[in-house]
């Protein structure tokens, strides 16, 4: 080397080396400083916000609540089932798993490609699996399917109360009915597994999972009595069969507080299989019409629809008169089988004329003429007083959803003869409901309750944790009219129109009631009659409703007995005695003593 | 200068250089040895723990991206022994040639690069992509240390020092055109080292402004450099924060003592470049604070000791060689734990000896090899 003199590293480079080596040092200490910061200080924020960004939640099904009659009959409950899904990422052989998938689920195979070639973290196939067919699927160890278990509604009784019930969706959510209306206390809280997973969504093997158990749904006990409810079903499925009906409704109602023990509207459908209609299937048919025709189906009549309530609402109307005092049980009218209210000839049902007769006679006649008088006594401002007292204007507030209100004119508008023809149930439309909510009050001493389905909602061990509370008013009428009222109703069962309903031994009230459907003179009627018992102390009130019957269509002809029937049936049932054997006597005391003077 | 000085450097004048090209025997320091084998095996774990998902990902062994690391560690360990042995004061005689040469790599790459990450920084030579500009900070380094020593009076003056760093510059400025963030570091070891050598400060003083304003305005102004300011002070909001934000997770979920070794979640395909660049966030996620804190020590050992060893070097070439080599190490890795933990702006340079890549470790380790060449010459006067 040429150079080979010692140079020496100088001092004054010494000192700019250590210098520049400090300034190192003191930006690692600065880095420290600032690793410190983020790792401890301001770990919770940055730590939390890459768990956000790490974790992934797989829901846990929360038990759906099952749903009790009043005597603890379960009506809907759950079964195992499974749900299936894929995770793209993670299948291996994807022409394997759309095979097996198409052929064990019976799906379109196109349908299931598109959701396997889906570059997403979970992609669902399908739910509701049955649990064997799942496990099938389960052993065969696919990789990137999943098996879940879940749960599926099921209806022990498939078509008992389909109309109150109502079913769930994909996801066990509730679609119509008391499953959609109650569908917070039945749901449960949904838990969840939560696990670490990769940037694409992959759980991460080994690592830690929190899982937050689910709470199941809690249970609703209703206050459907299934044996009642059993017993209507069959009851108007067979009128319906006899009569050749569109449809028939029977409701069993408790007037006192508006408790429903029995509510059908056949043709009931099958709530297992809630998407096949309960008719044979038109051919030719779009999915639109089908849809329209199972909204139909799923329809419950009594509260979704309105009707004309017909002389089932002289009740109402001889409610307001005794009310206002416009008239009393023996003031007398004249009938000639028509009424001439301004330039309108209107027609009693008995053309020849009911002649001479008293308001008790009227009632229990169902006679046009009285009650036309006594509208035209009372006046449109009355009548709509009374209306609304009775609770007509506004909805019930059953616990269904797509309850319908009703239909009436504008009081302003009210002519004379509307106001003739309303008195006797015409031209206007109330739902069956609002007829017998209203017909509850005049009858259980002015009380204007709420029909309702919900009784209590109880726990998984049917502890109750909440009884259900319906609003009540009092006052809607006196209870001088409403003791008046029971015994006129009474006499319409005893003696008049209604008499098709007696039941031997207990006292019944109701009214008939012939309405016919618009358009007037298509000769399509519905035939009903409202009645309770026992009258005197009613405990149990039952509307029959026969829509579109063949043949005889009057409501004393062909609903009044089958109230008769019901009552019969359900009198005994329930415990409501028979007339004591010593009142019994009386009776035919009374009548022996007749016969002999 | 007190006579204490005067006295030891008496002593180290009167000893006499080696002049064989094959140094045998001599001083070792063993300590650098130490901290470089607990470095470089630290890093191959930390590269097989943070690299095996994304190795399995693209269908390798997840050791794949480990054992070529490990291969790379292993051949510089033998360079560094070997390039140890020889006499570093031979450097001077190839200084000129291997600028020249370095510049021709530069300049090479444009011709047949292959590119990667949108720039073009790779020469392949058969399977093994070798990057010129890692070849070209030791390179820098010898040149530089020469020119200091040669030249001493052109440090005298700014136009001395122009002259000086002409053909450094052109070097710099064609692997700037690819990759700042390398030019960067070659920009400072050419600047450390003069400011080091010189005698006066002054001219470095303003040549160094001149040149951080420039580095400045290239890195501030134009283009998507701009985005990096906004990316570094609002990491949350900005949309090129995104690595920043996965960085920072990763550090946050760490604690004191990190979830464990090979534990990272954000390795799992969140934090980009885990393996390579963002290594340091891996490593503060599974170890903790401790762990980084461990790593950040053991830097600043190796620094100490490389000035203990500058300082004791026995002529100004070796030193400044030992010189240009801390700051080779330590500028690439304040930027790097600067840039993982948002202490400074976003921009690409690995965690020296830790970061998955071979011809960076290996050169490194050369480095290291010249600066354990200058020790076995020195004469510690305790």
């Amino acid at each position: 080397m040429e150079d080979n003199k010692s140079d020496l590293f100088l001092v004054h480079s010494m000192k700019r080396l250590t210098f520049f080596v400090v300034v190192i040092i003191i930006f690692s200490m600065v880095v420290a400083v600032k690793i410190y910061m983020l790792m401890v200080t301001g770990a919770g924020e940055y730590g939390e916000m890459a768990i956000l960004v790490q974790e992934r939640e797989r829901s846990i099904k929360a038990r759906r609540g099952i749903i009790y009659d009043r005597n603890g009959v379960c009506l809907a409950s759950n079964k195992p089932v499974c749900s299936i899904s894929v995770i793209h990422n993670q299948i291996t052989e994807p022409e394997r798993v759309i095979e097996v998938l198409s052929s064990r689920l019976d799906m379109d195979e196109a349908e299931i490609r598109k959701r396997v070639e889906k570059v997403s973290s979970r992609e669902k196939i399908k739910s509701n699996v049955d649990k064997e067919i799942a496990d099938e699927i389960r052993e065969l160890n696919l990789d990137g399917v999943m098996v879940d278990d879940d749960y599926k509604r099921y209806y022990p009784y498939s078509t008992l109360a389909s109309k109150i019930i109502g079913f769930t969706g994909a996801d066990n959510q509730g679609i119509v009915g008391i499953e959609v209306q109650y569908d917070d206390v039945l749901a449960g809280t949904d838990g969840s597994i939560n696990t670490l997973t990769d940037a694409r969504g992959i759980e991460i093997k080994n690592k830690a999972k929190t899982r937050v158990e689910p709470i199941p749904g809690n249970n609703l006990v209703l206050t459907i009595d299934a044996n009642i409810q059993t017993y209507i079903e069959a009851k108007a499925m067979e009128i319906l069969h006899k009569k050749s009906a569109k449809r028939v409704c029977i409701i069993v109602m408790n007037p006192q507080n508006g408790e429903i023990y029995g509510l059908t509207d056949v043709p009931e459908y099958d709530l297992n299989n809630p998407f096949e209609l309960n008719v044979e299937l038109p051919e030719g048919i779009t999915d639109k019409e089908k849809q329209d025709m199972l909204n139909q189906m799923w329809r419950c009549f009594p509260i979704s629809d309105t009707y004309e309530p017909g002389s089932a609402f002289k009740i109402v109307t001889a409610t307001a008169a005794l009310e206002e005092g416009v008239v009393k049980e023996d003031d007398g009218f004249y009938c000639p089988g028509y009424r001439v209210v301004e330039d309108r000839r209107i027609r009693c049902h008995k053309v020849s004329g009911h002649g001479p007769e008293t308001f008790k006679e009227g009632i229990m006649n169902s006679c046009n003429p009285v009650f036309m008088d006594v509208g035209l006594r009372l006046g449109k401002d009355n009548f709509y007083k009374h209306l609304k007292a009775l609770g007509l204007f506004e909805k019930t507030g059953v616990d269904l959803p797509g309850e319908a209100t009703s239909i009436f004119h504008k009081q302003e508008n009210v002519k004379t003869v509307d106001m003739a023809v309303m008195s006797f149930g015409q031209s206007f439309q109330i739902t069956p409901l609002q007829l017998m909510r209203a017909a509850s009050a005049v009858v259980n001493g002015g009380r204007l309750i709420t029909p309702h389905f919900g009784l209590y909602v109880t726990d998984q061990n049917n502890n109750i944790i909440d009884r259900l509370e319906y609003e009540e008013t009092d006052g809607a009428i006196s209870g001088e009219t409403s003791e008046k009222m029971k015994y006129l109703l009474d006499a319409v069962v005893s003696e008049g129109t209604g008499g098709k309903a007696y039941v031997e031994g207990f006292d019944i009230g109701g009214k008939t009631a012939t309405s016919e459907k618009l358009p007037r003179g298509n000769g399509k009627y519905i035939a009903s009659f409202l009645g309770f018992a026992p009258s005197d102390n009613p405990q149990v009130m039952v509307l029959v409703l026969i829509d579109e019957p063949e043949g005889a269509y009057y409501g004393g002809t062909i609903a009044a007995p089958v109230a008769g029937e019901v009552f019969k049936n359900i009198l005994p049932y329930m415990g409501i005695q028979k007339h004591s054997v010593e009142d019994n006597d009386n009776d035919t005391e009374e009548a022996w003593v007749d016969t002999v003077f | 200068m007190s006579s204490e000085v005067a006295e030891k450097n008496m002593q180290r004048k009167n000893r006499t250089l080696n002049n064989s090209f094959w140094v045998r025997g001599g001083y070792f320091d063993y300590q650098t040895l130490f901290i470089m084998i607990v470095i470089v095996l630290f890093g191959i774990m930390m590269v097989y723990s943070s690299s095996s998902y994304r190795a399995v990902m693209s269908g390798e062994a997840s050791s794949y991206f480990a054992k070529r690391q490990a291969m790379f560690a292993a051949l510089g360990i033998v360079a560094m022994i070997i390039v140890s042995h020889v006499n570093y004061r031979y450097y001077k005689k190839f200084s000129v040639i291997l600028m020249y040469m370095a510049i021709a790599l530069s300049g090479l790459v444009f011709i047949i690069g292959t590119a990667s990450h949108g720039a073009t920084r790779w020469i392949p030579i058969g399977p093994i992509h070798f990057q010129p500009s890692e070849v070209a900070k030791p390179i820098l380094i010898i040149y530089m240390a020469h020119a200091c020593v040669s030249k001493s009076s052109l440090l005298n003056s700014i136009k001395g020092i122009i002259q000086m760093v002409i053909l450094p510059g052109i070097c710099v400025v064609l692997i700037g055109k690819e990759n700042l963030s390398t030019a960067i570091v070659c920009f400072a070891i050419i600047i450390i080292i003069m400011f080091v050598a010189s005698p006066k400060i002054v001219n470095l003083v303003i040549l160094g402004l001149v040149g951080v304003t420039v580095a400045a305005i290239a890195i501030f102004a134009v283009g998507y450099r701009g985005d990096r300011i906004d990316a570094w002070l609002h990491p949350e909001t900005s949309e090129n924060g995104f690595q920043t934000m996965q960085s920072l997770y990763a550090i946050g979920s760490g604690g004191l003592f990190g979830r464990g070794l090979g534990e990272s979640i954000q390795k799992m395909g969140f934090l980009p470049e885990s393996h390579n660049d963002m290594i340091f966030s891996v490593i503060c996620e599974e170890l903790g604070l401790f762990g980084a804190i461990a790593v950040i020590a053991l830097f600043v050992m190796l620094l100490l000791r490389f000035r203990y060893i500058a300082n004791n070097a026995p002529d100004s070439f070796g030193g400044l060689l030992c010189t240009g080599v801390i700051t080779h190490i330590a500028i690439q890795f304040i930027i790097n734990v600067g840039v993982v933990t948002n202490t400074i702006p976003n921009t690409g340079v690995t965690l020296p000896f830790i970061s998955y890549g071979g011809t960076s470790l290996v050169f490194l380790l050369i480095e290291v090899g010249i600066v354990l060449g200058v020790s076995r010459q020195m004469r510690p006067v305790e």
